[in-house]
């Protein structure tokens, strides 16, 4: 396989290393993702976290070359898997790393699994596509697949269509899919937001197992911040095409540094006893047409000040947990609220 | 539960609805019990929540009960009097009192009819002010859920899903209603902009005395709206309580399983248990007995013979299980969210406190 990684990489390298990432959809007059970077290792789960539109779901099109051709377009970066950039990799070569060494688990599965095909042979095909094995061995391994992510009776489900099973069996399958050629990296954009909570809790059980015993590498993308405590060790958290505030999980959920991270986790309705009403971020995302030159979370920020309106840098806060807003920490600037 | 007719706004009495069963010649009839043989009362003023998974029935009951579904067995009390069987011209009447929020502000707004004609339709219909008083009402209202009174002029595909969802509440409000219902009101919503707009529900609701009937599957949006809560599992309702009883101590095990799967945000909180395994069954074909008992972790035969029937339990609540008392949890509420780090403590109160000092500039900008 041309595209394993060296031999002689040191174990933490990371399996992904995103830099300066910048997308464009055609016309606009601003990216939708400006100057993102941000590093997987082998093992590790990484969060994107965001709400809708603030360019999470473009990023992982973007890195498995999956963006609508003439639509979008990648105006800088590097994205380096396995010493080669995705970013510059023909098209060719990126079909065989496809569902290969990088996989991809959408958000509906219906839509991503073909409704006139058994599902066992759409497993097959993705094997058959990249090992040299008959159709007997892939059909075996569609089977030990479908065993491992736990759909009872997998012998009988394979010659199943996929709207005979439920949502969840269905995401089951989508995750066998993806993991059948034992990738490098696992890309998940919002796997579990379609499926009831018993159902949710089900799915990231099994895709924390299936980790744990292969080691991939994971990035998932989601807006909800339970799953990102429950799954992550790093987390990034973009607004509007930027990432606004990066580190570990317990850094992000401790030490929160971006009043856009502190908002939006001010405005999660908690389980536990009502503490009053909610906070709320006012205002709503810029447009794409609309977005400040200096930092894009300003107009709805409490914080604002005069230096806001030159985009701040991602700016180191502790061990390995940056931020990008003039003002932080926070306290510090606003010590006479702060009491 | 003794509360008098004063109290209680809607009743129903075993309410149930099927759909289908059309006869086929080959097949016998197949018919669903989308909600099978429920009986509640909601109190006047409260907010009472509805929660179960896909499926349970719990948009079904919340139709039933405002009659924009007919009940095929059953009765539906509205101040008293059973509305169940009322015809469509003198159900139209009690519309005025009884409106509805839907989930997809995308799809619940006429596309072709401008923002004030939408919120003053239901104005026409059910009063009798004059157009001039209607408009100034339909400003009023837009300035109410945080709208610009120019927007009236604008048409529904003009705004994002947050203001969408503000001018599906002005509707429902324009008829001066007594109870609205919100069928997953802010579940297609953004974080940010979800918040918002369940602020303004608890503000109209006290502001115009509203009793408010939420249908979620969000239970974090359930604790934080409720007064009571009922659970629902496959058309039936198997646990219904004061809100802070319910998710301090639930009784039935599917309302516990549904509470330790919720994930909690934050990386030293409990992590989340699929308690459950397996799907819910098909309602063409439910389970005998306890509909729960093939999932249910304390399942005996017992319960797969009888049907348990709800029970009452002391504080203004009931279970529907034949062994809820030997299951009681251990007492430890099982969505405890350890205390947040002194560091976020202090950041969550400053954002507070600024963002209370630049309001009110919220949410409306176009």
């Amino acid at each position: 396989m041309p595209t394993e990684a060296p031999d002689n990489a040191p174990q933490n390298a990371p399996v992904l290393e995103v830099q300066d990432l910048s997308l464009r959809f055609k016309g606009a007059p601003a990216n939708i993702v400006d100057g993102l970077s941000f590093a997987v290792r082998p093992g590790e789960t990484l969060c994107i976290v965001g709400e809708s539109g603030c360019g999470k779901s473009v990023t992982a099109l973007s890195l498995m070359g999956l963006l609508p051709r003439g639509v979008a377009r990648v105006m800088s970066g590097t994205a380096i898997f396995g010493g080669q950039d995705l970013l510059a990799l023909p098209q060719r070569a990126l079909a065989d790393l496809r569902g290969d060494r990088i996989s991809m688990i959408f958000q509906e599965p219906m839509t991503s699994l073909n409704p006139s095909y058994r599902i066992g042979d759409q497993i097959a095909e993705i094997v058959l596509r990249h090992r040299p094995v008959t159709r007997t061995q892939a059909r075996a391994r569609a089977q030990e697949m479908l065993e491992r992510v736990k759909i009872p009776a997998a012998s009988n489900r394979l010659d199943d269509y996929p709207h005979e099973l439920s949502g969840g069996m269905r995401q089951r399958v989508m995750i066998a899919m993806a993991l059948a050629n034992d990738p490098v990296l696992l890309i998940a954009d919002e796997p579990t937001t379609a499926l009831d909570v018993t159902i949710q809790a089900q799915i990231i059980d099994l895709i924390e197992d299936l980790q744990k015993e292969s080691g991939t590498a994971l990035i998932m993308i989601t807006h909800d911040l339970g799953v990102v405590a429950e799954i992550a060790d790093r987390v990034c958290v973009m607004y509007a095409g930027r990432a606004v505030e990066e580190g570990p999980v317990a850094a992000i959920f401790d030490d929160p540094q971006h009043p856009y991270t502190i908002g939006l986790m001010s405005s999660v309705p908690s389980v536990g006893p009502r503490s009053g009403r909610l906070a709320t971020i006012g205002g709503m995302v810029p447009a794409i047409d609309n977005m400040p030159d200096g930092c894009r979370f300003a107009p709805r920020c409490p914080f604002a000040g005069p230096r806001c309106d030159i985009a701040p840098p991602l700016a180191e806060l502790g061990p390995s947990h940056r931020a990008a807003c003039h003002y932080a920490p926070l306290e510090s600037a606003f010590a006479e609220a702060a009491g | 539960m003794s509360l008098t007719t004063r109290d209680k706004i809607i009743e129903t009495r075993a309410v149930t609805k099927r759909f289908g069963g059309r006869k086929s010649l080959f097949k016998p009839a197949t018919s669903v019990s989308a909600v099978n043989g429920v009986s509640l009362a909601i109190k006047r003023g409260e907010t009472f929540s509805i929660v179960g998974e896909s499926g349970c029935g719990k948009s079904t009951l919340a139709r039933l009960l405002v009659r924009l579904l007919t009940p095929s067995d059953g009765a539906v009390l509205y101040d008293g009097n059973d509305i169940s069987a009322l015809s469509e011209q003198e159900m139209r009447r009690l519309r005025k009192d009884l409106q509805f929020v839907f989930q997809d502000p995308f799809s619940s707004l006429n596309p072709r009819m401008s923002v004030g004609a939408l919120i003053e339709e239901p104005m026409k219909v059910h009063t009798t002010l004059t157009r001039s008083e209607r408009r100034q009402k339909v400003a009023d209202l837009l300035n109410r859920v945080g709208l610009r009174p120019a927007f009236a002029n604008r048409y529904p595909h003009e705004f994002s899903g947050g203001q969408r969802q503000r001018i599906g509440i002005a509707r429902a409000l324009a008829s001066g209603p007594k109870v609205i219902v919100g069928d997953e009101p802010v579940s297609a919503l953004d974080v940010s902009v979800q918040a918002q707009v369940i602020n303004l529900l608890e503000d109209l609701k006290s502001e115009f005395d509203l009793t408010l009937i939420l249908i979620a599957h969000d239970l974090a949006v359930i604790r934080h709206m409720s007064d009571r809560v009922a659970v629902m599992y496959l058309g039936e309702i198997v646990e219904l309580a004061p809100n802070d009883a319910l998710f301090d101590k639930p009784l039935h095990p599917y309302t516990q399983a549904l509470m330790r799967a919720i994930p909690i945000a934050s990386p030293h909180g409990r992590s989340m248990k699929a308690a459950l395994s397996g799907d819910v069954p098909s309602p063409l074909d439910p389970p005998s007995g306890c509909r729960f008992h093939p999932r249910c972790p304390h399942a005996t035969d017992l319960c797969s013979q009888q049907k348990p029937a709800p029970v009452p339990v002391a504080g203004d609540r009931t279970v529907a299980c034949h062994h809820w008392e030997k299951i009681a949890d251990d007492g430890q509420s099982p969505v405890q969210e350890p205390p947040r780090s002194p560091n976020a403590e202090k950041r969550f109160a400053l954002f507070r406190t600024r963002s209370q000092q630049k309001e009110p500039t919220t949410a409306t900008r176009p």
